[in-house]
């Protein structure tokens, strides 16, 4: 909301500055987001009067003027192309030197062969209205050489009013709030209406169909008028507050709904049949043509402006174009109603028409504004467009309601609020903005929470408890922690002590992300860089991925804010790859990422959520250095990465299995399912490594020709974590380590020959390491090498030479039977 | 030979001898002369073989002559050897002299995102107050993030949050298209628009006294600029308990702020709103840009919006399962990429989801 502080002080009185006043309007709860000084950029441009206009000697559209620019001063001689000049009126006049909004700069310059002394301006050019074709005439009393800042400067704040204080979307209401923070009094317009002529019964009559969408309309007639624009301090208020001026009836309708906050609407009345405004619903079919001159298919939901002849306006919402006020028109009849907010907010949604005033409607309305409204604008369109306001008005409901009476517990305020306030002073405070207060009575109930039950007051509650008489304007307070912030709010948070949580603390809860964090860390420290990608993807990346537009599991946006990111990701991969073709041109190809993030899916109608690691490598494994080249990465550093970081986190031994492979997406040749062997049990699946599709790389746009990747269930890793590793205390007896070289054929894959060792192993074999892959000469054509080193940890007493011999003979055996496998010396 | 002329050899043996040892100048040298002399076949074990053609009442005296000459020389030998050997070093140790002044072999830097860093910093902070991270779905109903935090349909609160909903999933789809009308109406469902759902998952899960802080992404129907975006990261804190006051809710942003933004920092409470608390306020802290004098960052205000926070409403209370007549408490809820922004100096939202790694490897 836009509030001129000029307007503002008709209807309280304050001695701050702007700065000041924002501060403690902002304290309060109104939230001034900015302030404007309208005429701040406007340097010397003064009150002038029109001496002499004259036709310019050389050119038919301009006029050669001669202008009086304060006592003393030298006439000017100034050439306007304006055609709404006359002698004898007071214009702003832009000097030589004088800069004007947009840092557009007045000098003297030859205007068709005579030197113009400076320029006079129309009201665009200032920014004061939107006229730019005439230029702004002021009252004739204008002080001539005044500095127009003087008189048309002003300044605006603009205030963040919160959807709960719709009463607060005007300028009487703000006025209210100062008056709250500086424990004044607000004022209101002196509304009273110059009535003549007959009752406006005798020109309007309402039928109200739908009274519970429309509880009260007020109609007022006024014939007589005549259309034209709005005197110019009218229009330039209006402009300050952020409205297009109109003309004289349009403006004083805007003038009330934001001085007031009460919309009203003036119909044409000559084309209102019979003077008979029906509100009813819209009919099958029906179409009207709003202001905005769209044809609009009207819904049956729609609550309508008729008469008998069809539809005039969607209530609360948008006039129609033919009963509009014209320059023609003569006669209106205005329109001031309460209607319900919830209609009016989907009414709006519904059309995609949301004005100023379906806003304010949508908010609710205080019932009194019905007249109130109805009277001003009569007042108003009275002063600016003449006439007659025929007598009385038409009020469907003209008793307004009473006030509401909530009841609250002092002491339960300080409950809440944690800080000693008196009763005494909770009154004092409610009284600075309307709220009366009276002792409670035994009969009375204190209303918790809208739904509850309401809790009646016992004696001793009775005793203290207080009831606030809440203005009709503060549809907001219902319940009683509403006080609660009034009385806060009011008294201000600066008295508001702090004080750290001294209450019971709860039971101990685990950290479910701790685990998380040790991942990150630990992968972060082995030198890759933490990424955060966009959850919402494009179908596109799915799609790349083999899960089509028709996929049912895929979790899709109704309304993304662009197809790019419509779909909730089901795989860390295509943002993963993303990262690394943004790199890329940023000519950054080594990279290695990681990310904790969640995936997402239907899972029998409901959308699931799993935590993930994704790991992407591409470009060299590690720095270059002055004493050795670097390498590409492969798919054994994302094993090594993972095989490192199961031992750091998890128990178990990790194994890969070779994986049904999406094509187009994984390499075929180089994709494994992760899975984890625990001492029991049978492995559990983890996840999936491997290298990229250089097709899918292309189709990403990457420039890498390989890329490595993982993907690790982050909650399955958890679940293997052990609560307290077991650590066992070894006697100080020496390790043993044998190395075996297998020769295999080259199909049998490795994992196997692993397994093996592991199961032939015996208890004290510790770990198995494979340190070198021997192909060539010295085995056979299609035979390979592989060359493990064994290392075996004692128990409670040494191990024996003997014991290991047997041992290894056993795991030869095994190679032997299973695998067709031999040992090479 | 008698013994004289045997003393005499022995003596001159030693003489040559020592004389050969300090003639050696490598290690190698030297071990030719220790073997030459004092070897199995050396000059010393010949001369003493020799002892036959001696006396034989001379021989016993033999030893007395010859043993402190073999141990002269093998101290001697050792000496030698000993000095060599430190030469030899010291030779060793000069030519392998680098450049000092070269750099190591790099590592790859390695880097955490900042906005899981920043919530850890949060949780450290508040942590210690006894909060704990509780997880709430990121799929959420219109009941949960709406209609049960008192934000029911058609409410103006709405406007607050541009929603971005998602199409049923196919089996409600289906339900809805079918002729039997479903029993119950299907959910609503929608990417949260906040993480205050989680106040009610956790009212609901558990008793109080409660303090917990449900973190994570949401998503809002927004232009994306340097300080919006569709998916942004908040976190929501929550406590309960039968006294926990408005005053607490003070203290512990105060800890907070000073945590996070240096103990010397201003903070002020004013008021705000929220439908699912009341009452509500805003939690600003002193411009961490211009320290209070008025800048561009912070509107010319002096002051920066962290948060939004208040009690939690009765009518919240209540959908959590709890009585708001015995409980009461507040809940507050921040954007984590709001606090990493102000605390690292971050200009532009949008750098946290690009990921670039020249910017995440600053951080
Ligand atoms: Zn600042």
């Amino acid at each position: 909301m836009r509030v001129p502080l000029s307007w503002l002080r008709e209807y309280v009185d304050f001695d701050l500055s702007p700065e000041a006043l924002a501060e403690r309007l902002t304290l309060l709860g109104m939230e001034v987001r900015g302030i404007e000084r309208i005429g701040a950029d406007w340097s010397s441009v003064v009150v002038g009067e029109l001496l002499d206009v004259a036709p310019h000697p050389n050119a038919d559209r301009l006029s050669l003027t001669r202008v009086n620019v304060g006592a003393g001063k030298p006439e000017l001689s100034i050439v306007c192309g304006a055609r709404n000049i006359e002698i004898g009126q007071r214009v702003p006049v832009a000097l030589p030197g004088a800069v004007l909004p947009g840092g557009r700069r007045i000098d003297v310059t030859k205007k068709a062969g005579i030197d113009s002394e400076g320029m006079l301006c129309s009201g665009a050019e200032l920014g004061l209205t939107t006229d730019a074709d005439g230029i702004l005439i002021l009252d004739p009393a204008t002080e001539i050489g005044q500095h127009l800042s003087d008189l048309l400067g002003e300044v605006v704040l603009d205030v963040d009013v919160k959807p709960n204080r719709g009463d607060a979307l005007s300028i009487v209401g703000l006025a209210r709030e100062v008056a709250a923070a500086l424990d004044t009094q607000a004022r209101e317009p002196m509304v009273t209406v110059d009535e003549s002529g007959d009752a406006t019964d005798a020109h309007v009559s309402v039928e109200v169909r739908d009274p519970l969408r429309c509880p009260r309309f007020v109609a007022r007639y006024m014939d007589g008028i005549t259309i034209r624009p709005s005197p110019v301090s009218v229009q330039v208020r209006l402009m300050a507050a952020g409205m297009r001026p109109i003309s004289n009836v349009v403006d004083a309708s805007n003038y009330v709904m934001l001085e007031l906050g009460k919309p009203t609407h003036a119909f044409d009345a000559a084309r209102v049949t019979d003077g008979h405004l029906i509100v009813r619903a819209a009919e099958p079919a029906e179409r009207l043509e709003t202001l905005d001159h769209a044809q609009r298919d009207l819904t049956p939901e729609t609550l309508l402006i008729a008469d008998s002849t069809g539809p005039l306006a969607i209530a609360g919402v948008m006039g129609g174009a033919a009963s509009e006020v014209t320059g023609a028109t003569t006669a209106v009849i205005i329109e001031s109603a309460i209607f319900d907010p919830v209609m009016i907010r989907r009414t709006g949604q519904h059309y995609a028409l949301r004005s100023e005033a379906s806003l304010r409607f949508e908010k609710g309305q205080e019932s009194r504004l019905a007249r109130l409204g109805a009277d001003r604008t009569a007042q108003l369109i009275l002063e600016w467009a003449g006439g007659r306001a025929a007598k009385g008005a038409i009020d469907t409901d003209p008793a307004d309601p009473p006030a509401l009476r909530l009841v609250f517990r002092p002491e339960r305020i300080v409950r809440l609020l944690g800080v000693e306030v008196a009763a005494g002073e909770m009154r004092a405070l409610l009284n600075r903005v309307g709220i009366e207060t009276a002792p409670a009575t035994a009969a009375d109930v204190v209303v918790i929470a809208i739904g509850a039950r309401p809790i009646p007051l016992d004696a001793a509650g009775a005793h203290t408890a207080l009831v606030a008489i809440v203005p009709g304007h503060r549809r907001d307070l219902a319940i009683e922690a509403d006080i609660a912030e009034e009385v806060a709010r009011i008294r201000g948070y600066e008295t508001l002590p702090g004080r750290r949580p001294d209450t019971l603390m709860p039971t101990y809860r685990p950290d479910p992300h701790a685990a998380t964090d040790r991942i990150r860390d630990l992968l972060s420290g082995r030198g890759l860089s933490e990424v955060v990608t966009f959850s919402l993807i494009a179908p596109g990346d799915h799609a790349r991925l083999g899960d089509g537009r028709d996929d049912p599991a895929t979790i899709r946006a109704t309304n993304p804010v662009t197809v790019e990111h419509s779909e909730l990701r089901r795989s860390l991969i295509p943002e993963l790859s993303r990262v690394l073709v943004d790199n890329e041109r940023q000519r950054r190809d080594d990279v290695a990422i990681f990310e904790t993030g969640i995936t997402h899916r239907w899972t029998d109608g409901q959308p699931v959520e799993r935590h993930q690691l994704g790991i992407l490598l591409a470009g060299l494994a590690s720095p270059p250095t002055w004493d050795a080249p670097s390498r590409p990465v492969d798919v054994a550093d994302a094993k090594g990465l993972i095989e490192w970081l199961v031992g750091r986190v998890a128990v178990g031994r990790v194994r890969y299995e070779p994986a049904t492979v999406r094509a187009g997406v994984e390499h075929p040749g180089r994709t494994a399912v992760v899975a984890v062997e625990q001492a029991s049990g049978t492995p559990v699946e983890l996840g999936r490594v491997g290298e990229l599709d250089p097709r899918y790389l292309a189709a990403v746009g990457a420039r890498a020709e390989r890329a490595i990747y993982a993907v690790i269930d982050l909650d399955g890793l958890a679940r293997l974590a052990p609560t307290g590793r077991r650590i066992t205390v070894l006697e100080r007896l020496p390790g043993v380590d044998r190395d075996i070289a297998v020769v295999i054929d080259r199909s049998r894959p490795a994992g196997e020959v692993e397994d093996l060792i592991h199961a032939a192993g015996g208890a004290h074999l510790r770990s198995v390491s494979l340190f070198d892959r021997y192909q060539g000469p010295q085995i056979g054509e299609h035979e390979v090498s592989l060359t493990y080193r064994l290392r075996f940890e004692p128990g409670e007493r040494p191990l024996e030479e003997k014991e290991i011999d047997t041992t290894i003979s056993a795991i030869t055996q095994a190679l032997s039977d299973r695998l067709g496998a031999r040992l090479r010396a | 030979m008698d013994l004289e002329a045997f003393s005499s050899q022995l003596t001159a043996l030693r003489d040559r001898a020592l004389t050969a040892l300090e003639d050696a100048v490598d290690p190698d040298a030297l071990e030719e002369v220790a073997s030459a002399y004092l070897g199995r076949k050396g000059e010393l074990t010949a001369l003493l073989s020799g002892i036959g053609a001696l006396p034989a009442a001379d021989r016993p005296r033999v030893g007395a002559l010859a043993n402190p000459i073999r141990q002269q020389l093998d101290a001697a030998v050792a000496t030698r050897r000993e000095r060599l050997n430190s030469i030899a070093l010291e030779v060793r140790l000069a030519q392998e002299r680098i450049d000092v002044t070269m750099p190591g072999r790099a590592l790859t830097r390695g880097s955490l995102h900042p906005i899981p860093e920043t919530y850890r910093e949060i949780v450290r902070v508040l942590g210690r107050f006894g909060f704990v991270t509780f997880d709430s779905p990121e799929v959420e109903t219109d009941e949960l993030n709406f209609q049960l935090l008192n934000i029911p349909a058609d409410h103006p609160a709405r406007d607050l949050w541009d929603t971005i909903y998602v199409e049923p999933p196919a089996s409600d789809a289906a339900t809805a298209t079918s002729l039997e009308a479903p029993t119950v109406e299907a959910p609503r469902w929608l990417l949260r628009t906040h993480t205050s759902p989680g106040q009610i998952r956790a009212m609901r899960e558990m008793r109080p006294p409660i303090r917990l802080l449900t973190p994570g992404r949401c998503y809002r129907h927004e232009a994306v600029d340097a300080s919006h975006g569709f998916e942004f990261f908040q976190v929501e804190g929550l406590m309960v308990d039968e006294g926990t006051t408005m005053a607490h809710l003070r203290g512990l942003l105060d800890e907070f702020a000073h945590a996070l933004f240096g103990a010397e920092r201003p903070t002020r409470f004013r008021p705000g709103y929220y439908p699912f608390t009341e009452p509500s306020v805003a939690f600003d802290i002193q411009c961490v840009v211009c320290d209070g004098s008025g800048c561009s960052a912070c509107g010319r205000s002096g002051w920066m919006t962290i948060l939004g926070a208040g009690m939690v409403h009765p009518v919240v209370m209540r959908n959590g399962g709890l009585d708001p007549e015995r409980y009461q408490g507040f809940a507050f809820g921040m954007g984590i990429d709001r606090i990493a922004m102000l605390r690292h100096g971050i200009p532009d939202l949008r750098a946290f989801l690009a990921d670039d790694l020249r910017f995440l490897e600053r951080s």
